[in-house]
């Protein structure tokens, strides 16, 4: 019969349980959506990966080089390692579809039959022939020809490196597993030699792939195998190359996920505000049950039964919701992940049990958490008493110092937490969300500070109103004050956030002022890399007011500890200025740099490898591993993982490799360096494309990407908001339903409807002020948090921060906007309702 | 000063139409106390809603100091209720953000007329019926008979032309509500206002010139003052 009474209830006021609902609903989905987004775009990953390794144990790698063809022959033939097969791979642009890259693989398809199913599902395909007999052709998935309208013996234009060439298609492949599809739908599948002559890399070889025998050969094998490898080549374990891959993207991942939670707390806010009012609303209610003989237990039961309704249909709804916004945030998420760190093509959402349970826990296990305290309250109603409104909050107001020293407890632990450790990022997000919750544990006794300023001010502009306006906000602080601190957060967060990306971008800005110090900056055409042409490099040097120019060799070292980003480079005076260091005197490095076997390191490689002045570090050279001692940690924000530079002269006695893949371009003073690029196009003009971008383009480029990069960043940002607004919207709808008997009388007395309005859009307008004066000092506490914190942490960056005073106004606007469009709902309802109807009770 | 005409008030409640007021038509003169009694449900309420125009007749007309009520926009009503029209409740609805003083003032304050004098005025009105020293208290801590007193200056200092009480002693006790009646029967006699009185108690009814009784739909005067 309770639970009958109870269910009533919950449909009498739908429209307070399904914002409850709603609130839940959203903080559950953004949770849900932020893992599908991340699980997709890592398994898509890891799929292709595996696809692609198929039954690889280990890999051997060259160095800038590459490997010698001629040590795989040995290899197999020799020295019997039969499951091997070479890769040669890069990749390539297709110059018909400007946005389509694709890796090219080339294989010996035989040999490769044995580690890989997808080659050994097409061995026996009547291309083969073609494939290995007539010069650049390759295959393609059928599925893939299809989008893009070719058929067996077209041709594909590829861009590599600058230059164009033409690919004959002559087979289709059609894998039976869909996964299969999914990691071959960027893949161009050529014979080896093909893949070698459109890469430059005749005679050498990517790697080599085996698949080394079980455990207990294993370790016999690979003690051979190490002792056949010549200087210069590395053997690393495929699965280990995996979650290497996988843990670039880790600190992405958790970020977002923190996020995702932070829209969950300010849904758990919304349930308690809910559950909260449901509880003072049937005082009297709860008072005639426990008359009636109810257990206190029983009304314990009751109201979290009531909490376990409405968390398991905000769950449900938010789960169904999550998966679609999951959809729409995985593109965002491949795009930074493609931007930053790898290719990769998200087919199919991963739809997790694991995620979807985490997400459905959050959302049940967070009902019953905020509902825990409005239930316990609920059994401190005695059969006899039947508390007026102002003995509630009269209540209330009593707990508020006991509430103020829970709250500075908790901050105290949250910043014990934060600065505890100084590398844990779980243990910062743990102090953070402690500290975000203690924070809103302050917004009562705040809003009764700030209302105690606003009331003569709103009593001197608004007359009576004001004065009620702002009193109602106090009056009601069991209402408004979860109301406030839900908005609070949500805006502190934006604030925070806003703060963080500003000061980053700042940063960003700055340091892309003083590190892009060419003019010009020249590399192969396309995105897929490649080197510069000798005779290229020197008509650049040769062309009419290039004063003097600095090359650059990027290169992906693999060892077993991992992939090392490297950089040679060849640095004229001019460049030296765009070096800040963090560690080391520039006047003691760059003569070292310049002629010792010593590295500079940019800051978040030293993060991440936990290395110094001083340090060394190994790296695979030609001549085997060697070690470079760290002369240097430069401020650097291009790469999260961080880079190794090396002086051209150091590389080219450890590497045999005379390879260039940039070039800067310092033009003569007084020269217009839009001039020179035309110039230099006429030049160069010839078979390898090139890309000339002006110093500002460089510089506006990279900071679309930086803007890319925070573009889910800002979507989260917007949907915690959205929670928080729903929350305040649940919370003045309950306020302004509570109020119905005292507007009616004033509207008795003489309020016009409009006056009405007024009054309630006032009393809003205070909550959403309040909120966003409040959000601002938790907004830049926890923007320090996040620069000074979290983002060292994840990726080792020093921030500068950099407070913009129009984010802080945009804020404080925003809350106010927020709070007065979730007031027009229940001031429009009040302004409707006949005030005969609300008085009718009397 | 009052006068209802053919007055009909009709509610829908589902697919039926309850008749609450049928054709009723009475007039009340100037500074007169009628008081209007009928059991529960009788419809005195809705009357009052009726005669303060916060809601409207079904058909007939209202009309007070030759103003027709049902004629006038809600914006208008509101307007003229606020000028012309006290109320006074039986859960008094005192608003509970404002303090006692500035429940007072604040028709006052909608009328825009709070001069130094209506000021002055309030005060004494709250010297003489005890609430002085609870001026600056907020309503919940004051007792249901003194929240009721100063429901009753609020209804009565900005003058208006009609009061309206409805059970203005239904929630006290006998005793305090003899006060409360005694004090109100004082201040609208010296002011000379009109005041339509609901409510059960005879006590109460027994200050009335005239006393109105209701039922059936019907409103008929009652030949003696009970």
């Amino acid at each position: 019969m309770l639970g009958v009474s109870s269910l009533r209830y919950l449909a009498r006021h739908r429209w307070q349980a399904g914002l409850a609902v709603l609130g839940i609903a959203l903080g559950v989905a953004v949770v849900i959506a932020v893992d599908i987004a991340t699980t997709s775009a890592e398994r898509a990953f890891v799929l292709s990966a595996e696809t692609l390794f198929g039954r690889t144990t280990h890999s051997i790698t060259g160095g800038a080089n590459g490997i010698p063809e001629r040590f795989y022959r040995e290899l197999r033939v020799t020295h019997g390692f039969r499951e091997t097969a070479p890769v040669v791979e890069g990749y390539v642009n297709a110059a018909d579809y400007p946005a389509r890259q694709f890796q090219l693989i080339g294989i010996d398809i035989f040999a490769d039959s044995a580690l890989r199913s997808f080659t050994a599902e097409h061995t026996g395909g009547s291309y083969i022939k073609a494939l290995l007999s007539r010069p650049t052709t390759g295959l393609l998935l059928a599925d893939t020809a299809s989008q893009l309208g070719v058929s067996v013996g077209d041709t594909i234009a590829l861009e590599i490196a600058g230059r164009h060439h033409a690919l004959t298609i002559v087979g289709l492949l059609q894998p039976r597993l869909r996964t299969t599809r999914y990691a071959l739908e960027s893949v161009v599948i050529t014979d080896i030699s093909t893949a070698q002559e459109l890469l430059g890399m005749t005679g050498r070889l990517t790697r080599i792939d085996l698949a080394l025998p079980d455990e207990l050969r294993r370790d016999k094998r690979l003690e051979e195998l190490r002792a056949l490898l010549p200087p210069g080549l590395t053997l690393t374990d495929a699965a280990g190359r995996i979650a290497g891959m996988q843990q670039m993207t880790h600190a992405f991942n958790v970020n977002l996920s923190a996020l995702g939670l932070l829209a969950l707390i300010v849904g758990l806010f919304l349930i308690y505000n809910t559950m909260t009012f449901s509880v003072v609303q049937r005082r009297t209610l709860i008072g005639i049950y426990r008359a009636l003989g109810v257990m206190r237990r029983e009304i314990f039961f009751l109201v979290m039964t009531e909490a376990l309704v409405i968390g398991l249909a905000g769950t449900l709804a938010g789960t169904a919701l999550g998966i679609a916004l999951g959809n729409g945030l995985v593109h965002l998420v491949t795009r930074t992940i493609n931007d930053l760190y790898f290719v990769v093509t998200v087919r199919e959402l991963a739809l997790d049990p694991v995620t979807l349970g985490k997400g459905m826990l959050l959302g049940i296990a967070g009902s019953l958490l905020a509902a825990a305290a409005p239930a316990r309250e609920a059994t401190t109603t005695t059969a006899s008493s039947a508390l007026t409104r102002s003995s509630q909050e009269t209540g209330l107001h009593a707990l508020l110092p006991r509430i103020v020293v829970i709250a500075v407890v908790m901050i105290g632990l949250a910043l014990a937490l934060i600065f505890g450790s100084t590398r844990s990022l779980a243990l910062a997000y743990a102090g953070l969300f402690l500290g975000i919750v203690g924070a809103a544990l302050l917004v009562p006794m705040a809003t009764i500070a700030i209302m105690r300023v606003c009331l003569p001010v709103a009593a001197k502009i608004l007359g009576v109103f004001g004065r009620m306006a702002a009193r109602g906000v106090v009056a009601a602080l069991s209402r408004t004050g979860v109301a406030i601190a839900a908005l609070t957060v949500a805006i502190a967060a934006t604030i925070g956030m806003g703060v963080m990306i500003d000061s980053f971008r700042t940063t960003v800005d700055h340091w892309l002022g003083g590190y892009l110090r060419a003019d010009i900056y020249v590399t192969p055409a396309g995105d897929s890399g490649g080197f510069l042409e000798p005779e290229i490099i020197d008509r650049l040097r040769q062309t009419r007011g290039v004063a003097s120019l600095s090359t650059g060799r990027y290169l992906q070292l693999e060892s077993m500890s991992g992939t090392t980003t490297m950089m040679a480079l060849d640095l004229p005076p001019p460049a030296l200025p765009a070096f800040r260091f963090k560690e080391g005197d520039p006047d003691k490095v760059w003569p070292a740099f310049a002629t010792e076997d010593v590295v500079i390191v940019t800051e978040p490689y030293a993060w991440h490898n936990r290395v110094g002045v001083g340090d060394s570090v190994e790296l695979p050279t030609d001549h085997g591993m060697e070690t470079f001692r760290i002369a240097g940690v430069f401020y650097h924000y291009g790469s999260d993982r961080g880079l190794v530079m090396m002086s051209r002269r150091t590389y080219e006695r450890h590497w045999n490799d005379r390879a260039i893949t940039s070039v800067g371009i310092y033009v003569s003073p007084g020269t217009d360096a839009a001039a020179v690029r035309a110039a230099l196009t006429r030049n160069t003009g010839g078979e390898q494309a090139l890309s000339m971008r002006l110093n500002r383009e460089v510089h506006e480029q990279s900071l679309a990407i930086f803007d890319r990069t925070f573009a889910v960043t800002n979507v989260l940002r917007l949907l915690a908001i959205v929670v928080a607004f729903v929350g305040v919207l649940s919370a003045l709808l309950a306020l302004q339903l509570e109020r119905s008997r005292e507007l009616a009388v004033l509207r008795a007395i003489g309020l016009t409807p409009s006056d009405v309005w007024k009054l309630v859009m006032t009393q809003t307008g205070l909550v959403g002020f309040t909120a966003g004066v409040l959000a601002i000092p938790f907004g830049l506490l926890l923007s320090l948090a996040l620069i000074y914190v979290v983002n060292l942490r994840s990726f080792g960056w020093t921030i500068q921060l950099s407070i913009d005073a129009a984010i802080l106004a945009h804020a404080v606007l925003l809350a106010i906007v927020a709070a007065l469009l979730a007031g027009v709902v229940p001031a429009w309802r009040m302004m409707k309702t006949s005030p005969a109807m609300a008085l009718r009770n009397d | 000063m009052l006068a209802l005409e053919k007055l009909r008030k009709t509610f829908h409640e589902g697919n039926t139409d309850h008749v609450v007021l049928s054709d009723v038509s009475a007039k009340v003169n100037a500074g007169e106390i009628v008081a209007l009694v009928g059991k529960s449900g009788s419809g005195k309420s809705t009357l009052l809603n009726l005669v303060s125009g916060i809601d409207l007749p079904t058909a007939g007309d209202i009309r007070i100091a030759n103003v027709s009520i049902p004629a006038l926009t809600e914006q208008q009503r509101t307007l003229f209720r606020r000028k012309n029209i006290g109320f006074i409740f039986q859960f008094f609805n005192l608003i509970p953000t404002l303090t006692v003083e500035e429940n007072v003032l604040l028709p006052l304050e909608l009328n825009r007329c709070l001069t130094p004098e209506k000021r002055h005025d309030a005060d004494r009105l709250l010297d003489e019926t005890g609430i002085s020293a609870q001026r600056y208290s907020y309503p919940d801590t004051l007792s249901g008979g003194e929240q009721q007193r100063v429901a009753i200056i609020r209804a009565l200092v900005h003058e208006p032309r009609l009061l309206l009480a409805d059970e203005p002693t239904g929630n006290l006790d006998s005793e305090t509500g003899r006060h409360v009646m005694d004090m109100l029967q004082r201040l609208v006699r010296r002011h000379g206002m009109t005041v339509l009185l609901v409510t059960h108690s005879d006590q109460v009814a027994a200050i009335a010139d005239r006393v109105f009784q209701i039922g059936d739909g019907q409103v008929r005067e009652s030949a003696t003052v009970i």
